[in-house]
């Protein structure tokens, strides 16, 4: 049972990551891998604004998300919106989004230098109480549950609001959508800002979880969250949910009955039969798009 | 298409000689053959009219940067005080090699071709594997400060370090500890991916076994890897007696914490890795009781200790981890032999090297034995009330 | 020159590791499975590589980059096997859980000693390394004007029009995943036997990027550009050293926003930057130059023979049993309003869709559910596309020399070794595609890229393309559309004239005028059904006709479309009931 509940908390924080990730890949066809880089600004603006301030976690985490929503912003200006109608827009997005995401990195060294920070130990409280025969804490109830909620309300959001309208507009015919009025370039910047503000978000919650921070974090947590959009559908944010926890599960199963030094290789070893059984990812309907 | 081929011959040869160009303006070699000049006098009066010139190459960037940038600071730190003493000045020149051996490669073959007197570096052993075998060929004296793999110096007779390896000062930790806690079976814990954690695991390992411990598990992780809660489970279902853990300090904080915190109590015992205040900071209470085999002791009352802890806090506004600590002693060690023979040549520092013997340094005393590798104690300590002490 | 000795060995490395993604993504792949390869070629040579010199002569370098190359051709090709229908970002994924599988495979093993790494010989010297790029640069030099090389760009630019010309998609691809296996293999051994040492670390996802971003930064169109991306990657450090900046971000900083600037502001790479030689552009006018053609069927010979055709999406019948024949010579109509099924039901003709039901015939193909389109493009079938399918970044004369690949042989091989008669064979191409350029009007834009060109000359670009492969049935889908009432009229003399050369023409086309001018005989389809066929008289006074027209007009979608179907039709029908020698009017 704790393996279980250990899997399911697990994969919940490749969710978190993930959860930004599909969205904005989702509804805009582009992989943002500057996405990692958002994660490191959140955790280590967030220790900042903890430390410095002293002021709660609680109220960290909204500044955190505005600032990760003015990265967002900046993504999509600076490394997105030039490119398009160019013919390599894909390939080139790659790219600038790899690029953007070293200068967040460089300057987030220049500004807190590379040593390894995490929030004070009573930043949060460290309770933990049984739970179905295993022995959870508060804050990893908290990550599942914020990682379930935020699934919910994005789904709600892309299927039911203006917004989302305009964001699935776009995502079937971005040509067409602007014909019908809908002001394409302010849907792409107001998707960037959200997926970056819930990644920076997400590097809080991930950094309070494991009690460390560096620069490096985000792109620990890249490959993995990359793997949970592909396992799960790319786009589909139920997809992203559940390919995190599977991948958490897959782990933990590893980790306890196959070995340790293998447990990467399990996770990759999913992917990679994922991607060759169902290239469309388990819960993706769209069609497999050129990149 | 003749005139394409002949356009792409001419790029070719302009691109070639742009790059000759501007490696050799990098380089701006005057004395390479030397590689600095001789003084009079020795030891403490020796006298240099023209500066040494030391080369220092660390990882500031990249995965391995928050390492090499303490050892920059520390060997900043050590030339600004050594230059104020007199006789001898130092020119240092620290370089980032990115965590890539691709640049330590590129930066060795600079300083060999340059006035650089004597390499400090470089940050991680797989590095030093593949630069130090050029220092060998171009006859320059190096000096690795955080190198602990086998072989590095038995890549020739260039190639000194003044870092104890892991089969030095790890199998008397494994004792002091089995003694304290009278343990009797234990899981191993260390990242796989790693050189420096690897050569630990390797050493940890074998004393153990020496000792008769059983060792019921051994769990693997990635450097990477900062959420150990699922490991850590499964390793208090081994109900071991002890933990031993071979990390970087980047694993230490997150596993020594988690542990505490599901409630995993039995004793923790790490290696160098863990040897920095930035563990204790970082782990707070949970690092209480944690035995660390380190070759500093950053608590020694040794007055070379205290001035560079005091000098180090004042500078940088933090304390300095054993790779800082071998850095700033790597410097030491370098002045000392450049006084030995006073002279800042290649050849003289590198023979002077061998002779350096009992020296006092931040490590404590200090020597080279015959395969160059270093003599110095190395030491047991705990954690207790937030400080690093020693374990009787 | 001592201290330049690495820089140039690894800016000849990283030109290599370029090139190994150059390979698939001029094939419009993104693999990042390179460096896997790389690290399995590396350490698995040190089971094969002797400490001798082998029987005393054969050094061991060759006998490690022989044993790297073909490890990594082989790696790549069972790797691709299972991945090579895999597109965009879900090929990119597949290929990365590939590396990542590799690295943690040979971390895990004892004899590479896992982390702490193996030792190599020292045997590359810089000027291996700059041979060993000089031999990749070259052949992909060569491989750039064959019709291989075409072929990859072909399909980098539209997979569905490379298929259409006859080129086998998959075959293809599978070749440029292998090309991209033995450069990385090459790479690997390169890499080991000149740091002296390796652990897998070092062929990690970011080493990856590194060999993906200087691809592309080079650019991706021309093949000195992984020369140029590795350049750059190699020789921005040690300029930043130069600086003597203390700061240790400030260098990434740097080098990241350059980075940014050159996928931004040069769209084609540093590359793009190299003016293009208009000598590539080059007609061939000389009749003596053109290839020996098969003849065309005889007239009247049945090319398409299909019975109770039908397809079905869903629920619903977009096709619903048609019969079809079109012999050679013939130019068959096909009308009807908007999604009537016209355009599946060529689709299903040209193979690009499978029938539901029913059974034919093309070319002496039989249609069935695994029938590959580019199996009937090669038995005599071109077509074009209703919306535009042109290869948007190649010349006017490149889209149409990617045409002639049904008539032309592969050149590379001898364009490697300059036989004179690979010479020949491309000249015969060029004369080939020149010929076709100069029948639609285009000669004069040969060296424009197509997506420059206005909407009426892509059209007939796309006519000159399927021309190109010496088509015995030709398929044109809305061929006028966007076109203006003379730009028709010479369209449909081409037809005629094309038809008149023995080719059969099946055409859809919502210019009902024009339709009625030009076929021998029109089909006309409603709801997937045929409503009524015969000569073009015939169908304008046939009531159904005007019937599904009317019916459509009163629909949102293409009613302007069938106002002016309605238009033509009835004036054809009075036409026909006046005398014949009455002149069109001229409006």
């Amino acid at each position: 049972m704790q393996q279980l509940t250990d899997g399911i908390f697990l994969g919940s924080i490749y969710a978190l990551f993930a959860v930004g990730y599909t969205l904005v890949f989702g509804v805009l066809d582009r992989l943002n891998l500057a996405h990692a880089a958002v994660f490191s600004a959140g955790a280590l603006v967030g220790i900042d604004v903890v430390t410095s301030t002293g002021i709660s976690v609680w109220l960290a985490v909204p500044i955190v998300m505005v600032v990760g929503a003015v990265l967002g912003l900046i993504i999509e200006r600076v490394a997105f919106r030039p490119l398009e109608g160019r013919p390599d827009a894909h390939f080139a997005g790659l790219i600038s989004s790899i690029a953007l995401g070293a200068v967040f990195i460089a300057l987030l060294q220049g500004r807190y230098g590379p040593d390894t920070s995490r929030f004070p130990p009573d930043a949060f409280p460290k309770t933990r109480f049984p739970f179905l025969g295993a022995e959870v804490s508060l804050l990893q109830v908290l990550i599942l549950a914020i990682s379930i909620g935020l699934m919910v309300v994005l789904t709600w959001l892309v299927a039911k609001s203006k917004l989302g309208r305009g964001m699935r507009a776009i995502a079937e015919n971005a040509h067409a959508a602007a014909v019908l009025g809908i002001n394409v370039n302010r849907v792409s910047a107001v998707t960037f800002a959200i997926s970056s503000a819930l990644g920076a978000a997400a590097g809080v919650l991930f950094t309070l979880n494991v009690n460390t921070a560096q620069l490096g974090i985000g792109h620990a947590v890249e490959l993995k969250g990359l793997a949970v959009i592909i396992v799960g559908g790319l786009g589909s944010l139920p997809g992203a949910v559940i390919g995190g926890i599977g991948l958490g599960l897959a782990e933990v199963f590893a980790v306890n009955y196959v070995g340790t030094s293998w447990r990467d290789m399990v996770a990759f070893g999913l992917l990679f039969l994922v991607l060759v059984v169902r290239p469309q990812g388990l819960f993706g309907a769209r069609k497999a798009r050129e990149v | 298409m003749r005139r394409s081929l002949k356009f792409t011959s001419i790029g070719a040869s302009v691109l070639l000689l742009a790059l000759a160009g501007c490696s050799s303006s990098g380089g701006g070699a005057t004395d390479s053959a030397s590689g600095g000049s001789a003084g009079t006098g020795t030891g403490a009066d020796c006298k240099i009219s023209q500066p040494v010139n030391v080369a220092a190459v660390f990882s500031l960037t990249g995965a391995a940067g928050q390492y090499g940038t303490g050892q920059k600071n520390a060997i900043e730190l050590a030339v600004d005080n050594l230059n104020k003493v007199g006789g001898v000045t130092y020119k240092l020149n620290v370089q980032d090699d990115k965590t890539d051996p691709k640049q330590g490669i590129q930066l060795f073959e600079q300083f060999v071709g340059d006035d650089t007197s004597v390499i400090v570096g470089p940050t991680l052993s797989n590095t030093a594997m593949q630069t130090d075998p050029i220092a060998q060929e171009g006859k320059i004296p190096v000096l690795g400060v955080s190198n602990t793999a086998e072989g590095v110096t038995a890549l020739g007779d260039y190639v000194y370090r003044d870092s104890l390896t892991e089969g030095a000062v790890i199998p008397q930790t494994i004792k002091a500890a089995v003694k304290a806690h009278n343990l009797k079976k234990v899981v191993l814990m260390y990242s796989n991916d790693d050189a420096f954690t690897t050569s630990g695991f390797d050493a940890m390992k074998a004393a153990l076994e020496k000792d008769g411990v059983k060792i019921v598990d051994t769990k693997t992780f990635s450097k990477a890897d900062t959420d150990f809660h699922t490991v850590l489970d499964a390793v208090k279902n081994d109900k071991p007696d002890a933990i031993v853990v071979s990390a970087l300090l980047d694993a230490a904080v997150p596993l020594v914490t988690q542990a505490r915190e599901i409630g995993l109590d039995v004793p923790i015992v790490g290696g160098n890795g863990f040897n920095s205040p930035a563990f204790i900071k970082g782990a707070g209470d949970a690092a209480e009781g944690v035995i660390v085999g380190a070759a500093w002791n950053s608590a020694s009352d040794n007055a070379q200790n205290q001035k560079f802890l005091s000098d180090y806090q004042a500078k940088y506004n933090a304390g300095p981890d054993q790779f800082a600590a071998q850095s700033y002693a790597g410097m030491q060690i370098i002045d000392n032999a450049v006084r030995l023979g006073c002279s800042g040549e290649r050849e003289a520092i590198k023979k002077n090297l061998a002779k350096v013997k009992n020296l006092p340094t931040v490590l404590g005393d200090f020597s080279f034995d015959e395969n160059r590798d270093a003599v110095q104690e190395a030491l047991v300590q705990v954690v207790k009330g937030q400080k690093f002490t020693i374990l009787k | 020159m001592y201290q330049s000795e690495a820089l140039i060995t690894f800016l000849a490395l990283s030109a290599i590791l370029a090139y190994s993604f150059y390979a698939v993504l001029l094939a419009g792949q993104l693999s990042l499975a390179q460096l896997g390869i790389a690290s399995l070629a590396a350490f698995t040579s040190t089971l094969v590589v002797p400490d001798e010199p082998l029987f005393g002569v054969i050094p061991q370098l060759v006998i490690g980059i022989v044993f790297g190359v073909v490890v990594g051709m082989i790696v790549a090709f069972v790797l691709g096997l299972p991945l090579i229908r895999l597109r965009g970002v879900f090929l990119a994924i597949a290929t990365l859980a590939f590396a990542e599988m590799v690295r943690i495979f040979l971390i895990n093993q004892s004899w590479t000693h896992g982390a702490q790494g193996m030792s190599f010989p020292k045997l590359v010297t810089p000027a291996i390394a700059v041979v060993s790029l000089a031999v990749v640069a070259f052949a992909f030099w060569r491989l750039a004007g064959s019709r291989l090389g075409r072929a990859f760009e072909a399909i980098r630019e539209d997979e569905l029009a490379a298929t259409s010309m006859g080129i086998n998609v998959a075959r293809y691809r599978m070749a440029s995943f292998v090309i991209a296996g033995a450069i990385s293999g090459l790479y690997g051994v390169l890499l080991a036997y000149f740091s002296r040492f390796a652990d897998p670390n070092e062929f990690s996802f970011t080493a990856a990027v590194d060999g993906l971003v200087s691809a592309v930064v080079g650019g991706i169109t021309l093949f000195v550009g992984p020369i140029l991306g590795g350049t750059f990657m190699t020789v921005l450090p040690p300029l930043e050293r130069t600086l003597g900046i203390d700061a240790s971000w400030v260098p990434p900083l740097i080098s990241a926003v350059l980075l940014l600037a050159v996928i931004l502001f040069l769209p084609g790479g540093l590359a793009g930057l190299i003016p293009r030689r208009k000598s590539r552009s080059v007609l061939v006018s000389d009749p003596a130059a053109l290839p020996t053609l098969q003849p065309l069927p005889p007239r009247g010979t049945s090319l398409v023979k299909v019975r109770d055709f039908g397809k079905s999406y869903g629920g619903v019948r977009a096709v619903d049993s048609v019969n079809l024949d079109v012999a050679a010579g013939e130019v068959l109509g096909l009308i009807g309003p908007n999604g009537a099924g016209k355009t599946t039901l060529v689709n299903m003709v040209t193979g690009l869709t499978a029938s539901s039901s029913g059974t034919g015939t093309v070319m002496d193909v039989a249609l069935g559910s695994h029938t590959k389109a580019h199996r009937l493009a090669l038995a005599g079938v071109a077509r074009t596309f209703q919306q535009i399918k042109l290869f948007p970044r190649l010349s006017v004369l490149d889209n149409v020399l990617v045409g002639a690949y049904r008539v032309s042989q592969d050149t590379v091989w001898r364009r490697l070794i300059f036989l004179p008669s690979a010479r020949r064979d491309e000249r015969q191409s060029v004369a080939m595609a020149s010929a076709q350029l100069d029948r639609v009007g285009l000669a004069a834009k040969a060296g424009d890229e197509a997506r420059n060109l206005s909407y009426g000359d892509q059209r007939r670009l796309e006519i000159a393309r399927a021309l190109a492969s010496h088509p015995s049935l030709l398929v044109l889908d809305e061929p006028a559309a966007g076109m203006n009432r003379v730009e028709a009229e010479r369209l449909s003399v081409l037809i005629r004239s094309l038809a008149a050369d023995g080719i059969g023409i099946l055409v859809i086309e919502h210019n009902v005028r024009m339709m009625l001018e030009t076929c021998d005989r029109i089909m006309v389809l409603n709801f997937g059904e045929v409503i009524a066929q015969g000569a073009p008289s015939e169908i304008a006074r046939d009531p159904a006709v005007l019937e599904a027209y009317l019916g459509a007009a009163t629909e949102a979608k293409g009613a302007a479309a069938a106002e002016r179907a309605i238009e033509d039709l009835s004036e054809s029908a009075q036409e026909a009931e006046l005398a014949h020698d009455t002149p069109e009017a001229e409006q």
